[in-house]
C-alpha cells in the first residue's frame, strides 16, 4: 500500500477511482467544492468523466441517467446544495438505481456558513426526499475512510441498487491525514437486467418510478421495504472503544468520534468509566447493538453531535427507556474541545444530568 | 438622460465601508453606481455569491436600503414575490407609507443567473414583474473558488475546467445571457461594465423608469479569478468593450441599440494578455484557441452591428 498525505475531499476521490468510478457530476459549493476540482483533474486524465452542471438539480439527474445505463457514477455537494438534490435521490430510489452522492456538512439551516455541522443526520436517515425510501449513509471519521467508505458505498449502492451517501462534513473534508492508496480491483457488477444501454441485452428494459396502479405501488414500495429490511440486517457497521464496562456509554460518529475517543481513557484517568460506540453507518443504525449494550451494565447514554439533538432520537429508540440517555450538541460550527465533554461526562455520572438537556 | 458625475456624488452612498470585498474587486463599485442611482426606496434582493456574502455577514450589513438574502436560485423569484405583494397592497390601499413608487431590483452573479437561477429568472421576465435584474457577470464561481460557469468565456482556466495536459482551459464558449432575455420580449435590456458608470447610470435609470421587467448584465472583472494586477479592474471593463468582447448596447422594445462603438478594433489578445487564466493561451500549440475566440468576436460583433442598424466593421 502507498500511504499519501492528502485532504478528505480528496481522499473521496481516490476512492472513488479507486472503485472504478469513472463519471462525476458536480456542482461549485463551498466546503465540497474540492471535491470537485479533484475530480475535474483527475477523472478526465483516467478517462473518465467530469461535468459541471448548470444546477445542483441538473447533477443528481445526471447521475441518473448515468445510473440508469448502469455505470457507476457520483456527485458531492455541501447541505444546501444536497437539499436541493433530495428529488433526484427519492427518484433515483424508486427507480432503484445505484449512485453514490457525498454530503460534506455544513452549518444550516438556510445558507447557514462554511463551518462543519452534523445537521443532516435528519436529513440524511429519515429521507430526505419524498416517499418510503432510504439511503445508505456512510459516515467517515478519518481521511482514510473517506476513502475506504466511498470504495463501500459504491459496492453497497450496486448490491442494494440504492443511492447511498457518504455524509462527513466541514472539518473532515479539509482534514489532512496520511491515506493508504487501496490497490484492491472493483467487484464488477452485472446490471444488464434492469439498465438502459441500447443494446440487444437491454433493449426492453425500463428505468422509471411510475407505478399508477395503487396496489402495484403499494407491491413495489413492500419489495423496497424487505430490501431495506435486508439492507438494515446485514449491514449495520460499528466500532466501539471500552464499552464493555463503561458506566456510561457515548454515541458518536464522524469529527465528535474523534474527539469523544481522545476523551474516553482521560474520563477513566478521572475515574469516570466511559465508553465510544461509534457508528459507521448512520443507516442501517446499530440500534440492536445499542440494544444490547442498554441491558447490559452501562448506566446511561450520551449522544454527542455537532447540532441540536438528532441522532439522540434513533439512540432513544434503540434504548427504549431502559436508560437515560443524554444530549450534548454543539453547532453552528463550533466544535467541542475535550474538556468541555470530558465536563459533561462528570456531570452526568457524578451529578445525575437530566435527560432533558 | 444624461447622467453627470457632479449629479451622481448628490445622491446618497447607500453601501456602507467596511464590506468584505476583495482589494481591487469591482462588483462594489456596480452595487455603488446602482444604489446611487436607484436611491432609497428600493428593495433589492440577492442570491447567494460574492455580492451577497461581501455584504452581509452577519451581524453586519452594508446595505442602507432594505435587503432579502435568497437561495442561490431564487433571487428573480424571491423578487417576483415582494414586488408582488408590493402591488397587491397598493391596490388594497394598505401600504404602511403611501409611495408612488418603490424599486424592485433583484441581482445575481453569472453562476446565480446563467446557471442554477436561469428558470427563476425566465420565469420573472415571461411574468412582467416590474423589476430589474442585474447580472454581476465576473465570469465564473469566484465565491466557492473559481469554478466555471456558462458564462465564462472559451479557453479560460478555472478549477473545474483546468488547463493541463489533457485539456486547455474550458471547451465551450459563453451562453449569450444577454440576447436570452431579449428573446423574452422584455421592454429593456442592456449590457454595461463599470467602468463606463455613466452608461451604467442611464441603463438603471432607463430599467427602472421602465414599466415591467428589465434586465441588466453588468461585467464585472474579478481580479481573483481573471488574474490580473489588483489596480487593472477598470482597465480589464474597459479593454473589454473596445476589444469587442463585452459591447455596450441595449435593447428597447426588441429595438438593438449600440451605445459604443470604438474607433478601431482591439484585437482580443489585448484583453487576455493581461490575465493569468489565459496564460497558457499564449503557449506554443494554442495559437487556435485564440483564434477562434477572435473568430467569435468578430462574428458576435457583426451581428449586434446588424441588429443594430449599423454598417457592418468588414465588408461583406
Amino acid at each position: 500500500m502507498a500511504k499519501k498525505f492528502m485532504k478528505g475531499n480528496d481522499s473521496i476521490i481516490v476512492g472513488a477511482l479507486s472503485a472504478g468510478c469513472r463519471a462525476y457530476y458536480g456542482y461549485p459549493i463551498t466546503p465540497a467544492s474540492e471535491i470537485a476540482h479533484a475530480a475535474a483533474l483527475h477523472f478526465p486524465a483516467l478517462g473518465g468523466t467530469f461535468i459541471q452542471a448548470e444546477s445542483e438539480v441538473a447533477a443528481i439527474n445526471m447521475c441518473y441517467g448515468t445510473a440508469g445505463m448502469g455505470i457507476r457514477v457520483m456527485t458531492a455537494s455541501s447541505s444546501p446544495g444536497v437539499s436541493l438534490k433530495q428529488e433526484g435521490l427519492s427518484y433515483a430510489a424508486g427507480a432503484e438505481l445505484p449512485l453514490v452522492i457525498v454530503n460534506i456538512n455544513r452549518g444550516g439551516p438556510g445558507l447557514g456558513n462554511i463551518a462543519p455541522e452534523q445537521s443532516d443526520y435528519f436529513q440524511a436517515t429519515k429521507g430526505g426526499g419524498h416517499g418510503s425510501y432510504r439511503l445508505i449513509v456512510l459516515a467517515p471519521n478519518s481521511a482514510q475512510e473517506m476513502c475506504d467508505l466511498t470504495m463501500l458505498a459504491f459496492d453497497l449502492a450496486d448490491r442494494y441498487r440504492n443511492p447511498a451517501m457518504v455524509l462527513a462534513d466541514g472539518f473532515i473534508g479539509q482534514m489532512m491525514e496520511a491515506v493508504d492508496v487501496p490497490q484492491a480491483k472493483p467487484v464488477p457488477y452485472d446490471h444488464s437486467s434492469w439498465c438502459v444501454r441500447g443494446d440487444e441485452a437491454t433493449r426492453r428494459n425500463v428505468v422509471s418510478s411510475i407505478v399508477l396502479d395503487p396496489h402495484h405501488l403499494e407491491a413495489h414500495n413492500l419489495k423496497l421495504r424487505d430490501k431495506y429490511a435486508a439492507c438494515a440486517r446485514d449491514e449495520v457497521r460499528c466500532e466501539e472503544y471500552r464499552t464493555e464496562d463503561a458506566d456510561l456509554i457515548v454515541v458518536a460518529y464522524g469529527i465528535v468520534s474523534r474527539i469523544v475517543y481522545s476523551t474516553v481513557d482521560e474520563a477513566r484517568e478521572r475515574g469516570l468509566k466511559v465508553g465510544l460506540l461509534r457508528p459507521i453507518t448512520l443507516w442501517p443504525f446499530p440500534s440492536a447493538r445499542l440494544a444490547e449494550l442498554a441491558v447490559g451494565r452501562a448506566k446511561a447514554f450520551l449522544s454527542v453531535e455537532l447540532n441540536t439533538g438528532q441522532m439522540v432520537e434513533d439512540v432513544r429508540l434503540a434504548v427504549f427507556g431502559k436508560r437515560p440517555v443524554h444530549f450534548y450538541g454543539r453547532c453552528g460550527g463550533v466544535v467541542p474541545g475535550g474538556d468541555e465533554i470530558v465536563a459533561e461526562y462528570a456531570r452526568l455520572l457524578k451529578g445525575g444530568g437530566h435527560e432533558s438537556h | 438622460m444624461a447622467v453627470t458625475l457632479q449629479q451622481l456624488t448628490k445622491h446618497d452612498d447607500l453601501l456602507a465601508g467596511g464590506h468584505r470585498a476583495c482589494a481591487g474587486c469591482t462588483g462594489a463599485n456596480i452595487l455603488r453606481q446602482v444604489l446611487l442611482t436607484a436611491g432609497r426606496d428600493t428593495v433589492l434582493g440577492c442570491a447567494t455569491g460574492c455580492m451577497e456574502v461581501i455584504t452581509t455577514i452577519y451581524p453586519y450589513t452594508a446595505w442602507r436600503i432594505p435587503f432579502i438574502h435568497s437561495a442561490f436560485e431564487n433571487s428573480a423569484a424571491t423578487v417576483s414575490g415582494a414586488e408582488t405583494a408590493f402591488r397587491a397592497l397598493k391596490k388594497r390601499g394598505e401600504l404602511p407609507v403611501a409611495r408612488e413608487r418603490i424599486n424592485f431590483i433583484a441581482m445575481g452573479g453569472d453562476g446565480g443567473t446563467y446557471d442554477i437561477g436561469l428558470q427563476s429568472l425566465s420565469g420573472a421576465m415571461e411574468r412582467g414583474h416590474n423589476m430589474v435584474y442585474i447580472c454581476y457577470d465576473n465570469e465564473a464561481y469566484m465565491n466557492t473558488g473559481i469554478q466555471r460557469s456558462s458564462a465564462t468565456p472559451f479557453g479560460a482556466h478555472t478549477s473545474t475546467a483546468p488547463a493541463g495536459k489533457v485539456r486547455q482551459g474550458k471547451e465551450q464558449h459563453r451562453k449569450d445571457l444577454t440576447r436570452i432575455m431579449v428573446a423574452h420580449n422584455i421592454p429593456y435590456a442592456a449590457q454595461t461594465t463599470p467602468f463606463h458608470w455613466r452608461d451604467l447610470a442611464a441603463k438603471v435609470q432607463k430599467a427602472l423608469d421602465t414599466p415591467g421587467p428589465a434586465f441588466i448584465n453588468v461585467l464585472m472583472p474579478c481580479t481573483v479569478g481573471w488574474h490580473f494586477e489588483m489596480a487593472l479592474g477598470m482597465e480589464m471593463a474597459r479593454i473589454a468593450v473596445e476589444t469587442n468582447f463585452w459591447p455596450l448596447f441595449e435593447v428597447e422594445n426588441g429595438q438593438y441599440k449600440l451605445n459604443h462603438k470604438p474607433k478601431q478594433r482591439t484585437p482580443i489578445v489585448e484583453w487576455l494578455k493581461a490575465q493569468g487564466r489565459f496564460k497558457h493561451l499564449f503557449k506554443p500549440g494554442n495559437e487556435a484557441i485564440i483564434e477562434e475566440l477572435q473568430r467569435r468576436v468578430d462574428a458576435d460583433w457583426e451581428k449586434l452591428l446588424r441588429e443594430a442598424g449599423e454598417p457592418a466593421a468588414t465588408p461583406a
